[in-house]
């Protein structure tokens, strides 16, 4: 009997526990499987969410965590995705192991030198500074016609090197290896997220002063959340350059910066699974506008965005946990 | 052993002087109320005292150190710490995860990015022993601003005690609540150790003169009067400025 109950007991544990991870778990599942049955095309758009999740997810460390609104995050996907970029065209360096941690370092260092000189403000005048930023280094990238092509881009960036010995890119495997690394990215920041320091940057978020009377250092957990967010959005940058094969100045302006915002807002800021929502939602309406009226894409755009604020102010991303967490008490009262 | 020393404070808003040339001396283990009419400058001084504010000159000393120019994280790893006229608290968290980022922040480093706070046990427990002194375990994992204003307050004065302070800055600790309330936070801040300096200013007469040992009277940005609770009750300029003219014994 005593025996029955150890295990009824530690079978309601392990639920506890689980229940909470199994819509990641499922979500991973689906996100392996369903290249296996989809066309090529839509393989690239899976591939571009992640990308594009892996960016987002990025921001909101800064807006939805930190409380930075930042609308210069472009900036630190372009550096990257224009060392990559050069390094593979211009100095034929294609290996995997260098490109990506190189690009990932570019982007460090653009978002230090940045958020050294941004965070010197708050409020609009830090969306202002990182607006400015952004743009100045779009500008750059026209400038540097040597390196970057000017305002005809970067053109013929391959894939990377993976240096396994006869792997060739094929169908769904540029997919996979964006999708091994969405997840690294996404564990990764989940731990950030769920941390002592995680924890610092909502208190940060929820009351700045209060936070300076406990002890804390809020200037410098600001930085180190804006470098971590950059090095972020710098390995989504990594991703993005070999994936389109061009880089272009104004994939590092505004443009870039607000569809990302938007991602992030309409999926949820403040929770991580929820600019991965709002990056396949943008995504995929985008693709779908592309298809009926192409015309119409930042008049959909902008009707989905007020829609959201309007009557969602919390992004769409915050009901499924509710959801979640009402079938897992009727299903299994934990 | 000398644990606040001013000298000299002044502060100016622009044209305004709220307070020119304060000095005095806080020893330890004092229970100070600092009382004074609106715009004395009481939250003010404790601004500039907390570190929210630049002095316009003076000085200021915290157990031998000068802190006049300090950060506040600074001031509280001194032995700083304090609570607000409004309850200044992270609203959207529960009450564990407030005292639990009270409790990480009285630790000098608080970059740990793979170190769930959660898990870190001696903060778990420290924080269950404060919330059930406070009475609020039960409430735990409630939003903050699903509590009454009282129990804000009590965990306003929560989270100024976490960090085990020498010089407490309470402002206005009792202001909106009720009287048993105000009695529970008189209780609570009876219980400080020996040597925690405890200065407070409030309107609350009773909880001025039933908690204190000292009051400091301020008026027209000057000191007008200090002493215990009884030569503050006797003082005709007090009587006439701020308590009315009269005072029941």
């Amino acid at each position: 009997m005593d025996k029955l109950k150890l295990t009824d007991s530690n079978r309601t544990l392990w639920q506890a526990r689980l229940a909470p991870f199994i819509p990641y778990i499922a979500g991973a599942l689906i996100l392996i499987i369903l290249p296996l049955f989809i066309s090529t095309y839509f393989v690239s758009m899976l591939t571009k969410v992640l990308i594009f999740a892996i960016f987002a997810m990025s921001l909101d460390l800064l807006v939805g965590y930190t409380g930075l609104l930042s609308l210069g995050h472009a900036a630190y996907l372009g550096v990257a995705g224009y060392t990559a970029g050069i390094l593979m065209v211009h100095y034929g360096i294609e290996s995997l192991c260098l490109v990506l941690p190189l690009s990932i370092l570019m982007a460090g260092i653009a978002a230090a030198i940045i958020g050294y000189l941004a965070l010197r403000v708050s409020g609009v005048y830090f969306l202002l500074i990182t607006i400015a930023f952004g743009q100045l280094l779009a500008v750059a990238a026209v400038r540097w016609k040597t390196m970057t092509g000017g305002t005809n881009g970067l053109i013929g960036i391959p894939y990377p090197n993976l240096g396994l010995p006869g792997f060739t890119w094929a169908g769904s495997s540029y997919y996979y290896l964006v999708f091994v690394v969405f997840v690294i990215c996404f564990l990764l920041l989940y731990r950030i997220t769920k941390s002592t320091f995680g924890q610092a940057l909502v208190g940060i978020r929820e009351n700045e002063m209060r936070m300076q009377c406990l002890g804390y250092n809020t200037w410098a957990h600001k930085y180190v959340a804006f470098i971590v967010a950059g090095l972020f959005a710098g390995v989504a940058g990594s991703l993005f350059a070999p994936f389109y094969g061009i880089m272009v100045p104004g994939y590092l302006g505004i443009t870039t910066s607000t569809t990302v915002m938007l991602m992030v807002i309409i999926g949820s800021a403040g929770t991580l699974f929820g600019p991965v929502l709002g990056s396949a939602l943008i995504v995929f309406l985008e693709h779908f506008a592309s298809l009926y009226a192409p015309e119409r894409w930042p008049l959909i755009l902008g009707a989905v965005f007020v829609i959201c604020v309007m009557f969602i102010r919390g992004g769409f991303g915050i009901y499924i946990p509710r959801f979640w967490k009402g079938m897992r008490i009727r299903l299994w009262k934990c | 052993m000398e644990v606040l020393k001013v000298e000299g404070l002044s502060k100016n808003f622009g044209g305004l002087q709220v307070f020119q040339g304060l000095s005095f001396n806080v020893e330890a283990g004092a229970k100070l109320a600092l009382i004074g009419p609106n715009g004395a400058g009481k939250t003010t001084l404790f601004n500039i005292l907390g570190g929210q504010l630049p002095a316009t000159t003076g000085r200021v000393h915290l157990l031998g150190q000068e802190i006049t120019h300090m950060a506040p994280r600074h001031r509280l790893h001194l032995g700083l710490s304090r609570s607000f006229q409004i309850n200044n608290l992270f609203f959207n968290l529960t009450l564990m995860e407030n005292i639990l980022l009270a409790l990480e922040g009285a630790e000098r480093s608080h970059f740990q990015m793979f170190h769930p706070i959660n898990a870190q046990t001696e903060l778990v427990v420290a924080a269950q022993e404060l919330l059930q002194s406070m009475g609020l375990w039960e409430k735990r994992f409630d939003p903050i601003t699903t509590l009454s204003y009282g129990d804000q307050r009590r965990m306003d004065f929560a989270l100024a005690l976490v960090s085990k302070p020498k010089l407490l800055l309470l402002d206005e600790p009792s202001a909106g609540l009720t009287i048993a309330e105000s009695a529970a936070l008189a209780d609570n801040m009876r219980k400080l150790p020996e040597d925690t300096v405890l200065f407070f200013c409030a309107h609350d007469m009773d909880l001025v003169f039933n908690l204190a040992d000292q009051i400091m009277v301020l008026c027209s940005g000057q000191i007008m009067a200090w002493g215990t609770p009884q030569e503050i009750q006797a003082n005709p300029k007090v009587k006439e400025i701020y308590l009315g003219g009269e005072v029941s014994s």
